[in-house]
């Protein structure tokens, strides 16, 4: 095992390279930078690529083409460069193609904050590009170390769900240093909890079955399988077709090879629930680090709170909402995101409230504030709001 | 010893803060601790002060966030005046050649006169930042190990080693004698 | 064509799906000659195919791999896909004029600043006739189009005084040419040449639409007269009359003279690699 104190970056780097990331294409983008710095310095190494490409758009597409020919391969970015991966997210979506991306959430809209953390695209993650018609998988890791670790996890379920991940993570996440520990043998590996899938060829000739069926080899150009992908509407062979009961087909797939497999992909961290607590805390990302140390020391002071921390967050993890309580929504942006789902997900006796932050963690002195409020059923009054939005 | 030690070091762009953060963070590290750093960005480097919250456990750390300094680093009056408040059981470390404190403050306030000193006995200023590493050290009374802080700021600062080995001593000597 | 459709093509998308009279075919014969007459097999080339007439029709045509990619992206996707596949595999690319000039323009700068491998073929058919007809990069002034009802009025890219090729050259790209789809012979000489050349290649070749574009600026569908407008507009270079708008032949010819796209990173990578082990140091 190594140890270092080093960026989020530097880790995901890492986990890249040890799940057999072999390309990597990006355009700069603070707070992304350092990972195409590292991956420029890293990859040649082991034998890899780093592309730097003209724009986003150009960046996920090489990594796509190459992930198209076989090529384990990942593309990082941030908000303003994440919309321009709308084109060729949806190309990998469609031709199952297994890609990584990274998304290091900082303060927008368009430019907005640079050097700070965000999460306003929990939705934009969900909903990656146009048209509809699929899932996402979603990982959001709130440490260095847990950013490694779902790198690895990223690959892994590229490849079984022939589809992109997105690790959704933050400036903090991406910026912040720890110590972190990097496994080194298989034993290390797997005591870490890592899982690994070697890239395999579907020899064809048809493009994909019309059933929710996941672990498929994807489908590799260059490989003289006759292999056809494509941005149509495909046909089971890959041809393309523009009929509605032809699109049903593989719209279901792409739909519910994730939904009907979403055990292989759940992953969460929750916190005291086992008591019927007055207050379960939901959060992810980085605004989970605070939030855990908040409701830790309410709970020395004897307070009943609990928490929900979603890792893997689209699909969005209902069952955990399954307990009547006031539920609070902890999150880096204004126009509360998270709560809506946390709000279609609770008992419908529940309560949601809404706290908001962006550019900087909630901290825990605001967050006990906020705690007291609500046990007292005081409305709370963000600094500048009129009155409770949620 | 407490389950979470809070470091901040705050101060103006290029006195070396992070760096300072750094060296602290790689010896804790070193010695077996769980660390987080966070350092400050973007207009905050062009503004009033830089800042590098440190936070070391045994433990694994949930907030990253200091808020409730154990020890705090301060090399410019404008870090003083923002954070200054956030310390109330802890120690601050402060230049008195940049920094005015609050003389009415109940904490333990110890001037570390860093750039006096390294204009003195090191002729340059650039080593007050070392000194300050050392001042801390020696401030946690054994809980960063002197010998360990010394090596890791050595392999971290290549350059200058004589220079940078007696900047820590004079610096450590500054709060534990 | 049969023997030809036979060797390299998939029986199902025989006959084409394009319009009735479309010249596509003659740029998609050209080019599956130019591959015969190399003696290429199915298994030597990956094609790609981009948005719009020409790529929807000659998509999954060709009995090897295939991709379409999304709109104006396809050099992007080749240079990724280039790293992945095989050095000696060809990436042949046909794309419409809408998709290479206009929406993929950047990625098409990049691709020939890097010389990366792949013979793009772009099939112009003078705007964007898969909606309906709409003006492009390449419309001749004064032409209607739906989107020009009272005459394009726009400069375009085949002015001499601003062509298309010569910004392509200056980026970089080693191998040029422009053709009209009824050059035969001389269109499938300039194809072998762009796809023997280890770099990037782009033939520009404008073919007749019989539908919107004849419709809208001859106002006939007759495919006879859009296809002698086109010819009377075509002159080889040198040979131009007051009235030509493509000068044909081959406009730049630097094949194989710097290095290819995939084969510099290969080496690079081999080089930093070999250092790396060498030396053993993190």
């Amino acid at each position: 095992m190594k140890r270092f104190l080093e960026t989020g970056n530097f880790a995901i780097t890492e986990g890249a390279i040890m799940a057999g990331c072999r390309l990597f294409a990006g355009y700069p983008i603070t707070p992304a930078t350092e990972i195409a710095e590292a991956m420029s310095k890293n990859l040649p190494k082991v034998g890899g690529y780093y592309i730097q490409a003209e724009d986003e758009c150009g960046a996920m597409h090489m990594a796509v083409g190459a992930a198209a020919g076989g090529m384990k391969t990942m593309t990082a970015t941030s908000g303003p460069g994440f919309i321009l991966y709308a084109d060729p997210y949806g190309w990998a979506i469609g031709c199952e193609i297994p890609i990584v991306v990274l998304n290091s959430q900082r303060v927008g809209p368009v430019s907005g904050i640079t050097g700070a953390p965000g999460q306003g695209e929990f939705y934009n993650a969900r909903y990656p590009t146009q048209g509809g018609n699929y899932e996402t998988i979603v990982l959001a890791p709130n440490s260095a170390q847990e950013a490694m670790e779902l790198t690895v996890e990223a690959f892994y379920l590229s490849e079984r769900f022939r589809t992109p991940v997105t690790i959704l993570a933050d400036q903090l996440v991406t910026d912040g240093l720890e110590d972190i520990s990097i496994p080194e043998t298989d034993e290390e590996k797997e005591a870490m909890g890592l899982r690994f899938m070697d890239r395999k060829v579907h020899m064809g000739p048809d493009f994909y079955p019309a059933t929710d069926e996941i672990d498929l080899p994807p489908t590799v150009l260059g490989k003289n399988t006759g292999a056809m992908c494509s941005d149509w509407t495909p046909t089971e062979e890959g041809y393309d077709i523009e009929t509605v009961e032809a699109h049903h087909k593989p719209s279901y797939r792409m739909i519910y090879k994730i939904r009907n497999h979403t055990d292989v992909i759940a992953r969460h961290e929750t916190l005291f629930l086992d008591d019927d607590p007055d207050i379960i805390v939901v959060s992810f990302g980085t605004a989970s680090r605070t939030v855990k140390t908040a409701v830790k020391k309410a709970r020395e002071k004897g307070l009943k709170i609990g928490m929900i921390r979603p890792i893997s967050l689209w699909p969005f993890p209902d069952e955990l909402f399954n307990k009547k309580s006031t539920y609070l929504s902890v999150e880096l942006d204004y126009d509360g995101q998270m709560v809506r789902e946390v709000e279609r997900a609770m008992p419908c006796d529940s309560d949601i409230h809404f706290f908001g932050k962006c550019g900087e963690l909630p901290t825990v002195a605001e967050l006990h504030e906020i705690f007291d409020k609500l046990l007292k059923n005081e409305p709370l009054k963000p600094e500048g709001w009129e009155k409770e939005v949620w | 010893m407490k389950d979470r030690i809070e470091i901040l070091a705050s101060g103006f762009g290029g006195q070396g803060v992070v760096r300072l953060g750094q060296i602290v963070g790689v010896g804790a590290v070193n010695q077996g601790f769980r660390v987080t750093m966070l350092k400050s960005h973007g207009t905050e480097q062009r503004g009033g002060y830089v800042r590098t919250q440190l936070v070391l456990s045994s433990e694994e750390i949930d907030s990253p966030l200091v808020e409730d300094p154990d020890y705090f680093c301060v090399l410019s009056s404008a870090a003083y005046k923002q954070f200054g408040h956030m310390v109330v059981d802890g120690t601050i470390l402060y230049d008195p050649a940049m920094v005015e404190i609050d003389e009415n403050k109940t904490t333990r306030q110890i001037a570390i006169a860093a750039k006096e000193t390294a204009v003195e006995k090191l002729g340059r200023p650039i080593y007050a930042n070392t000194i300050m590493l050392g001042a801390l050290t020696g401030a946690t009374a054994g809980l960063l190990e002197k010998k360990n802080m010394l090596e890791t700021m050595l392999k971290i600062i290549p350059k200058f080693k004589e220079e940078n080995k007696k900047a820590f001593e004079l610096g450590f000597s500054m709060t534990t004698s | 064509m049969d023997r030809l459709s036979k060797k390299y093509l998939r029986a199902r998308k025989i006959p084409s799906t394009a319009c009735s009279g479309c010249g596509l075919g003659q740029c998609h014969k050209a080019l599956v000659l130019a591959l015969d007459e190399l003696e290429y097999e199915v298994n030597d080339v990956v094609w790609g195919t981009s948005i719009g007439c020409a790529g929807r029709q000659t998509f999954a045509t060709w009995q090897g791999d295939n991709f379409a990619g999304t709109h104006g992206r396809v050099y992007a996707i080749a240079r990724g896909l280039r790293l992945a596949i095989p050095p000696k595999m060809k990436i042949i690319l046909t794309v419409g004029d809408g998709d290479a000039f206009g929406i993929g323009f950047n990625h098409l700068l990049h691709a020939a600043r890097s010389n990366a491998q792949m013979t793009v073929l772009v099939c112009d058919n003078l705007g964007y006739q898969s909606t309906g007809g709409q003006f492009g990069w390449t419309t001749p002034q004064g032409i209607v189009t739906d989107s020009s009802p009272y005459g394009m009025s726009e400069p375009n890219w085949v002015q001499p005084e601003m062509d298309v090729l010569a910004m392509l050259k200056a980026a970089g790209a080693t191998f040029l040419a422009r053709h009209v789809s009824m050059d035969g012979v001389a269109l499938v000489k300039s194809l072998k040449k762009a796809v023997q050349n280890n770099g990037f290649s782009l033939v520009h070749t404008v073919f007749p639409c019989t539908t919107n574009f004849a419709k809208n600026a001859l106002g006939s569908r007759n495919a006879v007269n859009i296809f002698r407008w086109v010819k009377d507009h075509a002159a080889p270079m040198g040979e131009e009359k007051h009235n030509t708008l493509w000068r044909t032949g081959i406009y730049h010819d630097a094949s194989n003279s710097r290095p290819e796209f995939s084969a510099a990173l290969r080496d690079s990578v081999a080089e930093i690699q070999r250092r790396y082990q060498h030396e053993g140091s993190h």
